[in-house]
C-alpha cells in the first residue's frame, strides 16, 4: 500500500471514527484502526464490535492495500504533524506503516489487515432519509433518560418506531421517559421497531454535526444491524433484541395542574439547588402556587441539605390548576431543561405521587415524563 | 425382591455409621463421656492416627460393676430419664447411641471402677459381642481402648484418610474441648508423643496460649460482659482477636453453645459483622465464642454428631454475640503496636510520665481538678491517681509534628503514636456524616413503571411482616400475590440498582437482624469520605490542622481504624522504645 493524503482530511477523519475504538479490549486489533484503499480514496475504520465507523477520505492512491495501526498511537501522531502533504507506505514483510509528512518520518509497528473485522457498508439502493438537524435534535433530547446500568438491556437502548411518515424515539430508564416523534420526508411502506443502543445514537449525534445531505438509515436483512449512511461516512450499530415496554401506557393523560415557566429561569433554579441537593440524594422541591386576581402564580425551587444548607429559588409562572408540592431528582429536571429547545416549558402533575410530564411549549412532537421523589421519616 | 428385616448386626452397623464416621468421632464420642463424668482430668492416646488404637482414659465417676453390660446397649444411657428431659439437654450426651455404635465397629477394652466399688471391671468386647469380663484393678474412672476400628466394616474402613489428616481431626476435637472445658486438663499423645495439653487452671486465655501459641494468646481480648444482666438469658463469654490480628478464612471462629462445639454459619457471620470495617477485605477474626443459654432454649437433637443446633430464638442470639464482640472491639482494641508485637499493651512506668510532664509541661488533668488553687505546685501529682485512658477512646495525644507530609507523630502517656493523616481523616468525617444521615429524612424515589419481584417464600413472608420497616426506609412495595411483590418506589440511595437485587438484600438484612441498607448506606457516606473530603498523603499540615485532627478522633466511636478497616495509627510504647535504645 502506498497512499497520499491532506494532515488534515486524515485528522479529521481519524477523529470521527476514533469514538469507535475499544481501548481496553481482549482483541488487541479492535484498539487498532484499519486503513485501506477503496476506489480511489483512503477507507477509515474502526469498531467495538457493538459499534462500527467507516469513514472516506480523499487520497492518492499509487499502490492498492490494507494495514491496521495501533488507534491512540496513529491519532496523537497524526495530530502532531504539520498541515501538509502525508505519505504512507506499508512494508509488507514487517507490517510497519511508514509515513512521512514535511521533515517528519515515523514507522508504526501494524496488525495484518486480515484480523480486522469486516464493519459492514451499505448495499444497492433503499433506505429511510432523514432530516440530520431534526434527527440530531431528537437524538439529544432522547438518549440522556436511557438507562445506563445493565442490568435491563432493553433500556439501555432508544426504541425507534417507524410508522407512516413518521419515526418516534424514545428512551426510559425506570425513573424518567422521553419520547420525541421526527416526521419522515417520505412514508415507511410497512411499519417496524428496532431497538438502537442509546450509545450509537449519541456518537451519530457527534459525528452528524456537519451534515448537509439527509442520513439514510438502513436496516440490515438480519434485522440485527443498522446503518446510518452520511457523506463520507457510515456508522454501523447492533441492534438490542427484545421488547421495549409499552411507553403510551406510561404517559399520564389529564393532569390537575399545569405550570408554565420560563425555560431559562427554571433550569438556573434547578442549577442553584443542585449545590445543596447533590448531598441530599438529588431531591429537590417545587411549590406551585396558581395566581390570585392580585397577584400572579409562582413556583418556589428549593433544596436542603443536612451537612451544608439550604436555598429557594422563585420563577413566576401561569398556573391553570391546584396548588401543589412535589418533589423531582434534579438531575432529571436538569436533564431535561437542557434539552427542551422552547422559551417555555409547561408542568403537567396530578398529585405528589403520580408522575410529572413535562413538555416544550408550542411544540408537540416532545413529551418527558419524570417520576417524583418523597421525602419522609 | 422380598422385603426382610435386617439382622441386629447389620442395622446395629447402619446405626453405628452415623455417629462413628472416623477416628475423631471415636475420641469425641469417648472425651463427651469422660466431661459428662465428671472427670478433671481427660488423657486420649492414639496409634497410626487412631487406626490402629485409640485409648481415653479419666478420672470421672466411673461405671459401677452391675451396670458395665448395660452401658455398651443401644439406647442405654445415665444422663435421660423420660422425654421431658429432652427440653433440657445439659449433658452432651444423651442419646445412649456412643458407646454401642462403637463396640459394634471396632474391639473395644473397657475398664472402670466407679468411686464406691473396692474393684473395678473389665469388659471385652468384639464387633459388639462380649468376649471377656474380669474383675481389674484400677483407680476410680474409666479407660476405654478402641482398637481395629472398622474392622468388620470394610466399606468405612476403605474411606478412612491418612493418618496424618485422620490426626488432624481428632486434634481439632480434642482442642474445641480443651478450650470449651479450660477448668478440665486435656492431654494428647500420637504414637506415644504428647502433642498437646491444656492447663486445666480454668483460665480460657492459657487454653488459647496452648492451642494458638503465646503471641496470638496474648494478645486476644476477652469479651466485655454485658453490664445488665439480659433478659434472654443468653450469656457471651470467650476471646476475640483485635483487629490488628486476622485471619485468611473463617476456620479461626470457634463457637460454643452451652459447652457444645457447634457449626453455625449465622453465627460465625454474627462474629465476622462485628468487625464490620475494622479488618482488610477478604479476612477474618480469630475468636473463640462461649453462648450459654436456658437448655429450654435450644434444641441440639437435629445431627447426629450433634455439631448443629437449633435456637427457639436465633435473632436474639445473633444479635447477643454480635454485640457483645463489637462492644468487646470498640472498648478493648488497643492500637496496633509497631514492630514485633509485644505480649501486652503495658503502662508506662512512672518515671517516664513524671520526666515528659516535666520536659513539656503537660498533664493529663483530671475534670475534677479545675479548680486547684493557684499556690499549689502542678507538677505534684496527687499519690496514687494512675491515668488510665477512657475506654474505647484514644488517650489525649500531644501532637509533635508532622513526618514526610503523610503521618503526624504525637505523644500520649504512654509512649509515641504515629498517625495516618488521611486514614484519621477518614474515619473522623467518616462517623460525622454517617450521623448526619442518620438525623436526615428519607428520599424515595418513584419509578416509572412498577417492577414485579419474585422472591423466595422466606423472602417474601418476611417482607410482607415488615411492611412499615420498608416504609420507613424509602420503599414502597404491595404484595402481589403469591411470592410476588410490586415494588412501586425505592429508597433514592439504592434507586440505581437492580430491584429485586436490593429486596433480596433487604430480606437477607432482616432475617439476620440487621437494620436493612445499613451497609450501603456506610459504604455510599465511605465512597463520599474518600473521594473529596479526606485530607490526602502529601499534604503538608499546619500545627493547628494536625491538633484539630487529633482532637476530632479522639471523639471517634472507633478512632483506631479507617472506614476500609486500614489502621489508623501506629503505637511505640515507652518500653519499646527504651528497649531499642538498649537503656
Amino acid at each position: 500500500m502506498k497512499v497520499s493524503c491532506l494532515q488534515e482530511n486524515l485528522a479529521k477523519g481519524l477523529s470521527i471514527i476514533g469514538r469507535a475504538v475499544s481501548p481496553r479490549s481482549t482483541l488487541p486489533v479492535l484498539g487498532n484502526v484499519l486503513l485501506a484503499t477503496d476506489a480511489g480514496r483512503l477507507k477509515l475504520s474502526a469498531t467495538n464490535l457493538e459499534i462500527g465507523i467507516n469513514c472516506w477520505i480523499g487520497a492518492k492512491v499509487e499502490d492498492e492495500g490494507a494495514i491496521t495501526v495501533p488507534a491512540r498511537t496513529f491519532i496523537d501522531l497524526v495530530n502532531a504533524l504539520p498541515p501538509e502533504r502525508v505519505d504512507m507506505e506499508l512494508i509488507v514483510r514487517t507490517q510497519t506503516l511508514n509515513l512521512r509528512a514535511g521533515r517528519s518520518e515515523a514507522n508504526i509497528k501494524g496488525i495484518d489487515a486480515q484480523e480486522f473485522p469486516i464493519v459492514p457498508v451499505p448495499e444497492g439502493e433503499g433506505g429511510i432519509p432523514v432530516e440530520p438537524d431534526v434527527l440530531r435534535t431528537a437524538i439529544s433530547q432522547v438518549t440522556f433518560a436511557a438507562a445506563t446500568d445493565e442490568s435491563r438491556p432493553i433500556l439501555t437502548g432508544v426504541l425507534a418506531k417507524f410508522e407512516d411518515a413518521q419515526l418516534t424515539l424514545a428512551a426510559a430508564d425506570g425513573f424518567r421517559l422521553s419520547v420525541r416523534t421526527v416526521s419522515l420526508p417520505q412514508s415507511v411502506s410497512d411499519p417496524f421497531n428496532i431497538i438502537i443502543p442509546a450509545r450509537a445514537l449519541v456518537e451519530l449525534g457527534r459525528i452528524s454535526g456537519e451534515q448537509k445531505e439527509p442520513i439514510v438509515i438502513i436496516i440490515t436483512p438480519t434485522r440485527n444491524q443498522v446503518l446510518f449512511q452520511l457523506t463520507d461516512v457510515v456508522l454501523v450499530s447492533q441492534l438490542i433484541d427484545g421488547n421495549f415496554p409499552d411507553y403510551r401506557q406510561i404517559i399520564p393523560r389529564d393532569y390537575t395542574t399545569h405550570t408554565v415557566v420560563d425555560t431559562a429561569a427554571f433550569l438556573k433554579a434547578c442549577k442553584t439547588a443542585l449545590i445543596f441537593a447533590r448531598d441530599a440524594a438529588h431531591i429537590t422541591r417545587l411549590h406551585i402556587k396558581p395566581g390570585t386576581e392580585l397577584a400572579p402564580g409562582s413556583m418556589l425551587v428549593s433544596a436542603t441539605s443536612a451537612e451544608t444548607g439550604d436555598d429557594v429559588s422563585e420563577l413566576d409562572a401561569s398556573i391553570e390548576g391546584d396548588e401543589i408540592e412535589i418533589a423531582f431528582n434534579v438531575k432529571y429536571l436538569i436533564d431535561v431543561l437542557s434539552v427542551v429547545g422552547t422559551p417555555q416549558v409547561a408542568l403537567d402533575t396530578t398529585t405528589p405521587s403520580s408522575p410529572g410530564v413535562i413538555r416544550p411549549v408550542g411544540d408537540l412532537n416532545f413529551t418527558h415524563v419524570i417520576m417524583p421523589m418523597h421525602l419522609g421519616r | 425382591m422380598s422385603i426382610r428385616v435386617l439382622p441386629e448386626e447389620v442395622a446395629s452397623q447402619i446405626a453405628a455409621g452415623e455417629v462413628v464416621e472416623r477416628p475423631s468421632s471415636v475420641v469425641k464420642e469417648l472425651v463427651e463421656n469422660a466431661i459428662d463424668a465428671g472427670a478433671h482430668d481427660v488423657r486420649v492416646e492414639t496409634r497410626a492416627g487412631g487406626k490402629r488404637s485409640i485409648r481415653v482414659t479419666d478420672d470421672g465417676c466411673g461405671v459401677p460393676a452391675a451396670e458395665v453390660e448395660l452401658a455398651f446397649h443401644r439406647h442405654s444411657t445415665s444422663k435421660l430419664t423420660t422425654a421431658d428431659d429432652l427440653a433440657r439437654i445439659t449433658t452432651l450426651g444423651f442419646r445412649g447411641e456412643a458407646l454401642a455404635s462403637i463396640a459394634a465397629v471396632s474391639r473395644v477394652t473397657f475398664v472402670t471402677r466407679a468411686v464406691d466399688e473396692p474393684v473395678g471391671t473389665l469388659l471385652r468386647l468384639e464387633g459388639g459381642r462380649v468376649i471377656t469380663r474380669q474383675e481389674s484393678g484400677r483407680p476410680p474412672g474409666t479407660a476405654v481402648t478402641v482398637e481395629d476400628l472398622f474392622f468388620n466394616v470394610p466399606a468405612r474402613r476403605k474411606f478412612l484418610r491418612s493418618e496424618r489428616t485422620e490426626r488432624r481431626h481428632i486434634d481439632g476435637w480434642l482442642t474445641r474441648y480443651a478450650l470449651a472445658y479450660p477448668a478440665l486438663r486435656f492431654t494428647l499423645a500420637h504414637d506415644g508423643r504428647v502433642v498437646f495439653q491444656s492447663p486445666g487452671n480454668d483460665r480460657l486465655r492459657d487454653v488459647l496460649i496452648a492451642v494458638y501459641g503465646l503471641e496470638v494468646g496474648a494478645a486476644v481480648l476477652e469479651i466485655v460482659p454485658d453490664d445488665q444482666q439480659p433478659v434472654s438469658g443468653i450469656r457471651v463469654t470467650g476471646f476475640v482477636s483485635p483487629p490488628s490480628l486476622h485471619r485468611a478464612n473463617r476456620g479461626y471462629i470457634t463457637l460454643f453453645v452451652n459447652g457444645r462445639w457447634v457449626q453455625d454459619v449465622r453465627l460465625t457471620y454474627a462474629v465476622i459483622q462485628a468487625y464490620h470495617t475494622l479488618l482488610p477485605s477478604g479476612r477474618y477474626p480469630l475468636a473463640v465464642v462461649m453462648v450459654r443459654l436456658p437448655p429450654e432454649e435450644v434444641d441440639v437433637n437435629v445431627h447426629p454428631a450433634k455439631a448443629e443446633v437449633r435456637f427457639r430464638d436465633s435473632d436474639a442470639v445473633f444479635r447477643a454475640v454480635q454485640k457483645a464482640v463489637r462492644r468487646t472491639l470498640l472498648e478493648r482494641s488497643p492500637v496496633p503496636i509497631a514492630a514485633r508485637p509485644l505480649a501486652a499493651w503495658p503502662a508506662p512506668s512512672a518515671q517516664w510520665r513524671e520526666r515528659r510532664e516535666r520536659l513539656t509541661g503537660l498533664k493529663p488533668r483530671p475534670a475534677g481538678e479545675q479548680l486547684r488553687l493557684r499556690g499549689e505546685r502542678p507538677d505534684v501529682e496527687a499519690p496514687g491517681r494512675v491515668f488510665t485512658p477512657p475506654a474505647g477512646k484514644l488517650p489525649p495525644l500531644r501532637v509533635v509534628g508532622q513526618l514526610g507530609a503523610t503521618y503526624i507523630v504525637a505523644e500520649g502517656p504512654e509512649g509515641m503514636y504515629l498517625i495516618d493523616q488521611h486514614a484519621a481523616h477518614e474515619r473522623v468525617l467518616f462517623e460525622r456524616l454517617l450521623a448526619e444521615r442518620e438525623q436526615a429524612e428519607v428520599a424515595s424515589q418513584a419509578l416509572l413503571e412498577p417492577v414485579p419481584v419474585e422472591l423466595t417464600p422466606e423472602a417474601a413472608s418476611l417482607l410482607e411482616e415488615h411492611l412499615d420497616v420498608l416504609g420507613s426506609l424509602g420503599f414502597r412495595v404491595e404484595p402481589f400475590g403469591g411470592m410476588t411483590m410490586l415494588v412501586r418506589a425505592l429508597p433514592a440511595i439504592v434507586a440505581e440498582t437492580d430491584p429485586a437485587r436490593v429486596l433480596e438484600d433487604v430480606a437477607a438484612a432482616l432475617s439476620a437482624g440487621n437494620v436493612p441498607l445499613a451497609d450501603t448506606v456506610e459504604e455510599a457516606v465511605a465512597r463520599q469520605v474518600c473521594k473529596r473530603a479526606a485530607v490526602k498523603a502529601g499534604q503538608i499540615l499546619a500545627q493547628e490542622e494536625m491538633e484539630k485532627l487529633v482532637r476530632a478522633l479522639e471523639q471517634c466511636a472507633s478512632p483506631r481504624t479507617c472506614p476500609h478497616g486500614r489502621p489508623t495509627m501506629i503505637h511505640l510504647s515507652v518500653e519499646q522504645l527504651a528497649r531499642e535504645f538498649g537503656r
